[in-house]
């Protein structure tokens, strides 16, 4: 088959198939409950994106030099974490339909990399029209346009160098030692750039120790970055990088031919390590397909999990309240699909930021920053990264409408089923922070304080928490059509503008939340104007309860939608 | 047993099943048979209470599916042509989960013989994904019986099943009508329904265009005497009969 016509039935598939899921997703909207998210989402992209605004001192932080390498520093580590904890088999997954027609079809495995190529390049333009909005509010001279294609030539980059190290990976665990020699010039492009990155942090560690504040931290670590050897390492990189970050029409069009080369190479080197790809790809399907049969994959680039072989269980009552079996349930799933290289981004993020609040400051003092801002960071996170809830469940809506449950306590314990192992983390860090800021120096509290937020803090975690997690099954439950179910983690620096979206919406949804429970508190301690620790566990905890109340009222609420909820609507 | 009153779903301005009333008491088994198309799942899903009827009543055991819904499901298995299962579930653990949210208290002396009956005891510790087609069909089965339901729907209950247990899966139906359940059976499978089945509800485009036992249908319609049940199918699906 010629490769004009089969490039124009990828693209007519392609196109068709968007098209038609968008014009799918607008029906929707004929119905009042969508009609009015798409009213809501429309006001919020607004604000959020398209609103006129000012430069601030933070959007020019966004587009200035150390946020530039920076910027190319995490781009690194996430695509060293595809390398290394491996994004790999459902960075080549087809769907069942795909795998059905396009494999026995007469064209090349070479062919059909381009085609998942093309395909991610939906995700691409989205986010990358996603950043263009996010990064006007910086109010460069770089016209709209400009920074759109430097985004695109960055993201596509970044997503044709996740594909590669996936074929790598695959060849490798196919074909090992034959398969590691066909790949090695790669690998050995990718350990120098470790190498180069590991060695100018120790070459210029007394640099980066001696920063007394966050700020001289992260303006040392951009010295050092720009420095060599870690500057060698992420050259390549940073040419992608740095036409987003162009304060000129000039310098833009001086940065962005290396650019495109560098763009071109990844797709060349994409397109010539397809060994072991079809069985690769193969595989990758298959176990998504057993993985959730009914899941509708929509999205090419998506972590997942597959459940692992158990190797025990935990056991289960024959007799208790029967909404506890989903809990149980939920539990396994955890134990048997929860995704740990998803958590080692938010490791090394917090590792760098606590040691940038922590800096000139003893160890212990850092380690306890660390722990803060990872327990900070999995309020805001955790709920994208722990799915075991109805996020999944609704996939399997017509079991769970036949089981001998009300669904307000089906929802209730979905809800319990991811709030409560992220509270248990972060109360665990919180521990290692307050035991860490024993004896130490620069803790923000006085030790009284400390022990009062220690005391509160499970009550506060857990109830925040619910209502992250309960805000983010609402949407599974309210509108199942418009949003991906099942258990993958969208991880792909592709989707991250999506991710950015949702994010800022889930949290918007808990600062409202929070405004009673705040007054409450606040109340609590102007009245107790002595005795500060006490008034503060008690104004904590009354805090929680409140906001543990209007959780439960929501989860009420959507225990009535679940019970109205038909399997068509998913 | 199951009750169903002028059952109706819309979807939208389309009518997916119009004013169907029929029952199904203690021992009987009523097959559901029409076309592609015709209404069948959606019957069946309306009386699970898997989807809400737009107007109707439906009654399980004696307890309304909209007023009392827990109650109505506690009695009752709903076992679909695809299976739902959890893939991260083992087998074991399937049955143990189902048994507690039905509260089945003698749970660890009734696993062994049910997955010895469904062969399934080689496979106690796999996941969903580790079996063939007709395990995981076998599975979901399982769970359907555990508690004992007085109330049985089964749609397309043998797709994926080799023929022991095809026949097996017959032996159960009818073991589970001869001791007092209430099933509702729909099957494309016309000879099982003729064999199993003690009485007919024919669907066309949602509508009820035959229902009762296979002789009074026959007695309202001569010309299909001593026609074969296929043959009394297709005449009373085609497209320009008219309900009576």
């Amino acid at each position: 088959m010629k490769t004009g016509s089969v490039a124009n039935s990828y693209l007519y598939l392609i196109s068709t198939s968007g098209r038609n899921r968008l014009l799918t997703l607008l029906r929707r909207a004929r119905s009042p409950r969508y009609g009015a998210a798409l009213v809501v989402g429309a006001v919020y992209i607004w604000a959020f994106l398209v609103r006129p605004a000012n430069t601030t001192g933070a959007t020019t932080f966004l587009l200035g030099r150390t946020s530039e390498m920076i910027v190319t520093l995490l781009a690194v580590i996430t695509l060293m974490g595809s390398w290394l904890f491996g994004s790999d088999i459902t960075a080549l997954a087809f769907s069942q339909a795909e795998v059905s027609f396009l494999f026995p079809a007469p064209v090349t495995r070479r062919s059909l990399i381009v085609y998942k190529l093309m395909r991610a390049q939906v995700a691409v333009l989205v986010n990358a029209l996603i950043w263009v909005f996010v990064l006007r509010r910086g109010g460069t001279a770089l016209p709209s346009p400009l920074r759109a294609v430097s985004l695109w030539i960055l993201f596509s980059t970044l997503n044709f160098h996740r594909l590669g190290a996936a074929l790598v990976r695959a060849s490798v665990r196919a074909h090992g030692g034959v398969g590691a020699r066909r790949t090695r010039t790669s690998i050995v492009a990718f350990a120098l750039v470790g190498a180069a990155l590991v060695g100018g942090a120790l070459a210029h560690r007394a640099e980066l120790r001696a920063a007394s504040d966050p700020t001289t931290f992260l303006s040392s670590l951009g010295h050092v970055l720009a420095q060599p050897p870690a500057y060698w390492g992420l050259y390549p990189f940073h040419l992608v990088v740095a036409p987003t970050f162009a304060r000129s029409v000039a310098e833009w069009g001086r940065l962005i031919g290396p650019a495109v080369a560098v763009m071109l190479l990844h797709a060349w080197w994409v397109l010539h390590t397809d060994a072991a790809f079809e069985d690769a790809a193969l595989e990758a399907s298959a176990e998504r397909a057993k993985r959730a049969e009914a899941m509708r994959s929509r999205r090419s680039i998506m972590a997942t999990s597959v459940p692992r072989a158990p190797t025990s269980t935990l056991p289960l009552a024959a007799h208790g309240h029967p909404s506890l079996a989903i809990l149980w349930k939920n539990t396994l799933c955890l134990r048997r699909t929860a995704q740990l290289r998803v958590f080692v981004g938010p490791v090394i993020m917090a590792a760098l930021l606590g040691s940038a609040f922590g800096s000139g400051l003893p160890t212990r003092t850092k380690v306890a920053m660390s722990a803060l801002v990872l327990a900070g960071m999995l309020i805001i996170f955790g709920g994208r990264l722990i799915r075991n809830d109805l996020r999944q469940d609704m996939q399997h809506l017509p079991l769970l409408k036949t089981l001998p449950i009300a669904p307000s306590h089906i929802v209730l314990a979905e809800v319990a089923s991811a709030a409560i192992p992220m509270t248990i983390v972060q109360i665990v860090l919180v521990a290692i922070a307050f035991v860490a800021f024993i004896g130490g120096h620069g803790a923000p509290f006085g030790t009284g304080t400390r022990l009062a937020l220690l005391i509160s803090s499970p009550a506060a975690l857990l109830a925040i928490n619910g209502a992250l997690v309960t805000s983010q099954n609402a949407t599974a439950v309210l509108f199942p059509a418009w949003i991906r179910l099942g258990p993958a983690v969208t991880t792909g620096v592709e989707t991250l503008g999506q991710n950015v979206l949702a994010t800022a919406a889930n949290l918007l949804s808990l600062v409202v939340s929070l405004v009673l429970p705040a007054a409450a508190g606040w109340g609590i301690l102007a009245l107790a104007s002595s005795a500060r620790a006490s008034a503060l566990v008690i104004a904590v905890i009354v805090g929680a309860i409140i906001l543990a109340a209007e959780t439960y009222a929501a989860m009420s609420y959507l225990g009535h939608a679940l019970a109205r909820a038909e399997p068509a609507q998913t | 047993m199951i009750g169903v009153r002028a059952l109706t779903k819309l979807y939208g301005s389309f009518t997916a099943v119009r004013s169907i009333s029929f029952d199904v008491g203690p021992g009987e088994i009523l097959g559901l048979v029409g076309p592609n198309g015709a209404g069948k799942t959606t019957t069946l899903r309306c009386v699970a209470g898997i989807i809400s009827p737009s107007r109707g009543e439906v009654t399980i055991a004696g307890h309304d599916t909209r007023k009392d819904p827990v109650s109505a499901k506690r009695a009752l298995a709903f076992i679909p042509d695809e299976p739902h299962l959890f893939e991260y579930l083992t087998v074991d653990e399937h049955l143990r989960f189902i048994a507690r949210l039905y509260g089945v208290l003698d749970i660890d002396a009734r696993l062994p013989p049910l997955l010895a009956e469904l062969e399934l005891s080689e496979k106690r510790r796999a996941l969903p994904g580790e079996l063939s087609r007709g395990m995981r069909q076998k599975l979901a089965i399982a769970c359907g019986l555990l508690h004992d339901p007085t109330a049985l729907i089964l749609d397309e209950p043998l797709t994926g099943l080799d023929p022991g247990g095809i026949r097996r899966m017959r032996e159960t139906i009818a073991a589970r009508a001869s001791s007092g359940a209430a099933v509702i059976l729909s099957s494309h499978l016309l000879n099982l329904v003729e064999e199993m089945c003690t009485k007919l509800l024919v669907l066309r485009r949602g509508e009820c265009v035959a229902y009762g036992t296979l002789s009074e249908i026959i007695s309202t319609r001569p010309e299909l005497v001593n026609r074969s049940l296929e043959d009394v199918f297709l005449e009373l699906t085609r497209d320009d009969t008219v309900a009576r």
